[in-house]
């Protein structure tokens, strides 16, 4: 399923070098399959940056679009779908999505067409990646893991766990949480009572339920998506009651929090479930400008706006704004040239001027300044690898899914958490 | 309680929802000939026409009789509009399997605009749980579990001693003569897509009340496991898909409790592959009720 949203009305040209005709942003991931609920995230963020864009003079005038290449999911269908996003479409400006599912087959085709790339992808191959287009603006997926230990042992309104359930899919992605969360419970005297590698999109999970309250744990780790309802039901009818769930970030999602509420009742969601993020604000110029663009995409994606705070779609906007304006500041369209810049647009230089938007970058970079893009997910730090990362927030829900905050994980607890995992 | 009596118990509710699906199927192929690839698809479109009865208030037992009467029409018209024009004209086996995945594949992409990509669930009080020995079962599990003996009791009692029956074994075993011995097989046919079409919709149901999460995707799932257990029964063979249902239910869950989760489709796939290698024509070929007319 390919969908095409040409945002902002019709071709503006321009000489120069920064070429003429319509911009491209790929987004490839998975629209189908088990993280069916993942692409439309990433849509979700291409939208309103190209509305951002195009409502203010475009990429030199180039109107930015946003199309969605699908990956199922699968390395498999990955990588033709890079290759023919690649091949059909020479006015790519950057790809956004490659999740953890597919990002290690499509990342190196992307970076060997030297195309620009924003992924969502925790796996710890890409912490020191020699991929020079690839940029990633969340941590390790073991820093997701080691917050989630820290949630339960730190966390607000109870007291340490002590005993685990690690429920998570068999996939890749999932599964990059258990070594690192295993190791820091380990380390700081908790007990793994149970590690269940579970099949996604399996019709039920009763036998693994039983088995799983069979070693009576205080608390579930998980990460299981498309699969949560399901085995989270099962949990509730066979124990008679819900036991306390704590998710990884990816779980601070509504189509996540859609299937578990109708799975186990919103009341028990409340109480029950917690999960950790990376340290939004959902506040500032930048967040603002972004929910205006999101509100607008509306017409294009009528879901558009239940992503408002999803950290991932907040990154991938930032991702689409940082490489525009590294287009602008560079004059060119040659990723050769503009890709370096998306770095020193994200980090800024000495005496930048910190912009929100891509119009007060745009207009600063007309000025002859140098810029900073903090944006709708807060400052970016970019480190030689271009990896970036944030602190995090313990959160939870309320009744309409959206994010609540329930504390911080202190600096001291952090560095003691990942200290005990080895990260 | 016991882990392996729990999944004894937890294993009767699969055997049950698979053999719904699995007998529909083969007896689909057994009688017209036709492998239905887009049998899931069918299953999931049931399932969502129950889930709107559903969530505008209705009980999902009567969304059941929805599913079903849905799945009925709809595989009437599958075969009447798609499948049969084609095998008039001489399609080959070959052929008629890559229509069928076409079907399957514009039903389940005309379905996702319409209900979209999200996870569904049906409104249903599971009903108190009952606890025998190490059995850990809801009512609605239980009501399944009956339900299930009741179709299959059902379709036996069809096969065997109604004159519908009778026609649709001498259909499946040889169409020609059966029609020269005075057997309307169009309208035979026709009242098998109608049967084995309640079936799968029916089965889209139990289906969806059974796993509380069903999506679009799942109708590809479904097929897998619904093709394991007829092919492994031997392919058109009611009974064949009833016991190849029980082996493949009871094998995923009791593998589960016994070696790993991780593990437990591979061990029942294993088994399927290893029947094949010793049986490959299946477990009851040409000694089921479809293989000769009594």
């Amino acid at each position: 399923m390919l969908l095409l949203a040409a945002c902002g009305g019709g071709t503006n040209t321009s000489g120069g070098g920064l070429g003429s005709g319509d911009l491209l942003v790929g987004v490839i991931a998975p629209f189908t399959g088990a993280d069916a609920g993942l692409g439309p995230a990433y849509y979700a963020a291409c939208l309103p940056a190209s509305l951002a864009i195009n409502n203010n003079g475009g990429v030199g005038g180039r109107k930015l679009a946003c199309k969605q290449f699908d990956t199922r999911g699968e390395p498999a269908d990955a990588v033709p779908a890079a290759n023919q996003m690649i091949a059909s479409n020479s006015n790519l400006m950057v790809a956004i999505g490659c999740t953890s599912d597919e990002a290690a087959t499509v990342a190196p085709i992307m970076d060997r067409s030297h195309l620009p790339m924003f992924c969502m992808t925790g796996q710890s191959e890409f912490n020191k990646t020699t991929l020079k287009y690839f940029h990633r603006l969340v941590p390790p997926d073991e820093f997701d893991a080691y917050a989630m230990v820290g949630s339960a042992l730190y966390g607000p309104n109870h007291s340490a766990y002590k005993k685990f359930a690690l429920v998570f899919g068999n996939d890749i992605g999932s599964q990059a949480f258990v070594a690192p969360a295993t190791k820091a419970i380990t380390a700081l005297g908790g007990n793994v009572v149970i590690n269940q590698p579970i099949t996604l999109g399996a019709s039920s999970y009763r036998t693994e339920v039983a088995a799983m309250l069979g070693t009576h744990p205080d608390v579930i780790l998980t990460e299981a998506l498309g699969s949560a309802g399901t085995y989270l039901k099962e949990v509730k009818q066979q124990n008679g009651s819900t036991i306390p769930f704590i998710g990884t970030s990816a779980t601070i999602d509504p189509v996540w929090f859609k299937q578990v509420s109708d799975a186990i009742g919103i009341d028990d969601v409340l109480k029950y479930y917690s999960a950790v993020d990376l340290g939004f604000t959902f506040s500032g110029p930048g967040y603002q400008e972004f929910l205006t663009q999101l509100t607008a995409s509306t017409s294009t994606f009528a879901d558009a706006v239940k992503y408002k705070q999803r950290g991932s779609t907040l990154h991938l906007y930032d991702g689409v704004i940082m490489s525009a304006l590294a287009m602008v500041a560079t004059n060119s369209k040659d990723p050769t040239v503009y890709n370096p810049k998306i770095k020193e647009i994200a980090n800024g230089v000495s005496g930048a001027t910190v912009v929100n938007t891509y119009k007060a970058g745009v207009d600063a970079l007309k000025a002859g300044k140098s810029i900073r893009f903090v944006g709708a997910g807060g400052e970016t730090n970019f480190n030689q690898y271009n990896n970036s990362q944030q602190g995090y927030l313990l959160v939870g829900v309320d009744k309409d899914g959206n994010e609540v905050t329930n504390g911080h994980l202190t600096e001291q607890q952090t560095q003691q958490v990942i200290n005990a995992g080895g990260g | 309680m016991n882990l392996y009596l729990a999944a004894f118990g937890f294993g009767l509710v699969s055997v049950s929802v698979i053999a719904i699906a699995a007998v529909g199927f083969t007896m689909q192929f057994g009688i017209t000939n036709m492998i239905n690839l887009a049998y899931g698809e069918v299953m999931i479109v049931s399932a969502y026409a129950a889930y709107y009865l559903n969530h505008a208030g209705v009980t999902i037992w009567v969304g059941l009789i929805l599913g079903a009467v849905v799945g009925a029409l709809f595989s009437f018209l599958l075969n009447r509009l798609l499948y049969a024009p084609f095998q008039r004209k001489g399609t080959a086996p070959i052929g008629m399997v890559i229509v069928a995945l076409a079907a399957s594949l514009m039903i389940a992409n005309l379905l996702l605009p319409i209900v979209g990509f999200y996870t569904s669930s049906y409104q249903q009080d599971p009903g108190p749980v009952l606890r025998a020995g190490g059995l850990v079962l809801t009512t609605v599990q239980v009501v399944i579990i009956v339900l299930a003996l009741l179709l299959m009791l059902s379709i036996h009692g069809l096969l065997r001693y109604t004159r519908l029956g009778k026609a649709m074994r001498a259909t499946a075993a040889n169409p020609t003569l059966a029609r020269n011995c005075g057997i309307p097989t169009g309208r035979v046919i026709d009242a098998v897509w109608l049967i084995t079409g309640a079936l799968c919709g029916m089965a889209g149901v139990v289906a969806g009340m059974n796993s509380e999460n069903f999506a679009v995707s799942s109708g590809a799932g479904y097929l897998i496991t619904i093709l394991a257990a007829a092919v492994l029964g031997g392919a058109g063979q009611p009974y064949g898909a009833m016991i190849g249902a029980l082996i493949i239910g009871m094998i995923t869950e009791l593998s589960a409790a016994v070696i790993s989760p991780e593990y437990k489709e591979v061990v029942a796939f294993g088994i399927l592959v290893l029947v094949m290698v010793l049986r490959p024509q299946g477990l009851l070929a040409k000694r089921g009720a479809l293989a000769a007319a009594g």
